[in-house]
């Protein structure tokens, strides 16, 4: 009998419990309902995207050699580099280049191992296509640059979150000239060479010291 | 089938009026009545689709505060003509029946689980007249129809000749069937309490005190298990799984496509407004505002009998069954985002391990207290 009711304190108390919990997770639902959205109205508006996003590449034909270092590199074999051989200069003769994004995973690796700096990444990442066969970029549609964001007339453009200044979490309504949060790599930069010239001053102080130390003996 | 009376003796009759008016043109008292029929009824019907629309615009606003999005926007004003859109759009589309399913049921399938649940709205009553119809058996009606359903859902699931929509089917109907007993002994108990079935009776003895007579503080648990229960019925959030859709792709939906599709969409939100509706009614007071009307009107020294007084009690009654449906929608709504879907297992445990035991303690103990404080507990 007294295990009967045992069973029935202890299902009491795990139903209190789970009821808890529910209240809990309620609030936290509830909680949001007072938070502002933070989804940005896409055709209209759009986040800009940052200096080293990896979108859509964009390929310079004149530069390229043909030294296929990007197929190489490329985890699928993906671009694929027409050439032929000039007997008469003995040069490699390119004829076309081309990349499907269809199949691409913008990984990068042909960018980064260019030799001649030929393949980069732009901020272009709307692909969508109503065939698949038109993902799939000859040379020239490679060499277009994409529209940006901000110059973009028809669209509002905002900035993402770690760009926004410190303290501020909607990227709506904040004043253009406002910095974002940190220093930016070019304030980096300079505090990184005042410090070295300042290091290389006590340095060399240093050393004037020791030469001191050095002539007292 | 009065729609707009407030009190038994006298007041506005609009169907007696609305006889009168014709008996003097000359058409006979029979004709009148069937004259007068179609008038509540299309009432209702359109009540319950804008309660759907509400609901459904409600329902996308409300998930997207709740995940910090905007919602539905650009369709009217905040996005309220959004489920219209959707409604028209389903209106368009083609009306597919699957190669070697079974056209019959599958057209029956979604008509039957929709006719019950709008059948029920019968017996929802906004004021004290304020209702098609004061059926005597009221309450059980509504159990009685809602029993109906799962048999709709397996015969859509089973004529789909789809792998998802038999195990959505079949989910649903055990479902149903698990959660319906329950939900009847939560009622039986209120049901004891107020010795009647009908709803207004039920609305009626919780509104001597106001706030302070509804039924949730005497039936706090009766409360909480009928709403589990209602959410079930519903396959509301926490228990979708007949449409689960990571696993079932859409359950017994999955083949439908169009005005069928559109049926089920609509029945399933009516079911959720009604289900409200009913919550409201057994255990927060109905029509009932939270200081009784009377009080205001002895207060003030009316005539509760005046007509001017009954538009306006008969006012407060919709508002306040309305709000307080809203309000057990948004808790819905907001649980949907809360709680994570149950398993199959997990859902007939807590049926018939849980509820069913609880309810039926529930309702020994609502005897008890009905026999031990017959003042408090309507004896």
């Amino acid at each position: 009998m007294l295990s009967f009711f045992k069973k029935v304190t202890e299902y009491a108390k795990d139903a209190v419990g789970a009821a808890n919990y529910l209240a809990q997770g309620l609030a936290v639902t509830f909680d949001h309902m007072r938070r502002r959205p933070i989804t940005v109205q896409y055709p209209y508006e759009k986040l800009i995207p940052s200096e080293r996003y990896r979108g859509r590449i964009h390929y310079e034909f004149d530069k390229c050699i043909a030294c296929e270092v990007c197929v190489r590199v490329c985890p699928i074999n993906l671009p694929v580099v027409d050439w032929v051989m000039n007997k008469e200069t003995k040069k490699k003769e390119l004829r076309n280049y081309s990349i499907d994004f269809g199949a691409c995973i913008f990984c990068g690796n042909c960018v980064e191992y260019c030799p001649t700096n030929c393949l980069s990444m732009t901020e272009e990442y709307e692909l969508a296509a109503f065939d698949r066969h038109s993902l799939n970029y000859d040379n020239v549609a490679l060499g277009r640059l994409p529209t940006s964001v901000t110059t973009d007339p028809s669209v509002k453009p905002l900035r993402e979150l770690a760009y926004l200044p410190e303290g501020c979490m909607d990227p709506h309504d904040i004043p253009q000239d406002k910095s974002r949060a940190g220093k930016l790599p070019l304030e980096v930069l300079e505090l990184m060479n005042s410090e070295d010239n300042s290091n290389q001053k006590d340095e060399k102080e240093n050393q004037t010291v020791f030469i001191k130390d050095k002539s007292e003996e | 089938m009065t729609v707009l009376v407030a009190s038994v003796n006298s007041g506005i009759d609009i169907e007696l009026s609305f006889n009168e008016a014709l008996k003097n043109v000359g058409v006979s008292p029979e004709i009148a009545h069937l004259l007068w029929i179609p008038f509540p009824m299309g009432l209702v019907l359109i009540a319950a689709v804008i309660g759907v629309l509400v609901t459904v615009w409600l329902e996308r606003k409300i998930s997207a505060a709740a995940q910090q999005r905007i919602g539905p926007e650009y369709a009217g004003a905040l996005g309220i003509l959004q489920p219209m859109a959707d409604g028209l759009k389903l209106l368009t589309k083609e009306d597919i029946i699957p190669a070697r399913a079974d056209g019959l049921l599958f057209t029956l399938g979604p008509i039957l689980v929709l006719v019950p649940v709008i059948l029920s709205w019968l017996i929802v009553p906004f004021g004290q007249s304020l209702l098609i119809s004061n059926v005597g058996i009221g309450i059980f009606l509504w159990i009685a129809l809602s029993s109906i359903q799962p048999i709709g859902l397996l015969m859509s699931g089973y004529a789909s000749n789809n792998k998802y929509s038999l195990l959505g089917g079949l989910r649903a109907a055990a479902q149903s069937i698990s959660y319906e007993i329950p939900l009847a002994l939560a009622v039986l108990a209120v049901v004891m309490m107020s010795n009647s079935l009908s709803t207004v009776d039920i609305v009626e003895q919780q509104n001597g005190l106001g706030l302070l007579s509804w039924n949730v503080w005497r039936q706090p648990v009766g409360f909480v298990i009928f709403w589990i229960c209602a959410l079930a019925e519903c396959e509301r959030l926490p228990f979708d799984l007949p449409e689960a859709e990571e696993e079932l792709v859409a359950g017994y939906q999955t083949e439908y496509a169009g005005m069928k599709f559109a049926l089920f969409y609509l029945g399933s939100y009516i079911n959720l407004v009604l289900s409200a509706l009913l919550v409201s009614v057994l255990y927060l007071g109905g029509w009932g505002f939270p200081i009784p009307i009377e009080w205001f009107a002895s207060w003030t020294g009316q005539s509760i009998d005046a007509p001017l007084i009954q538009i306006f009690t008969a006012s407060v009654g919709i508002i306040m069954t309305v709000i307080k449906a809203y309000l057990l929608v948004f808790l819905a709504i907001l649980l949907r985002w809360t709680t994570p879907r149950v398993r199959i297992d997990q859902l007939l445990d807590l049926g018939w391990k849980f509820l069913l035991p609880i309810s039926l303690v529930n309702l020994l103990v609502t005897a008890a207290l009905k026999i031990a404080f017959p003042i408090a507990f309507g004896g």
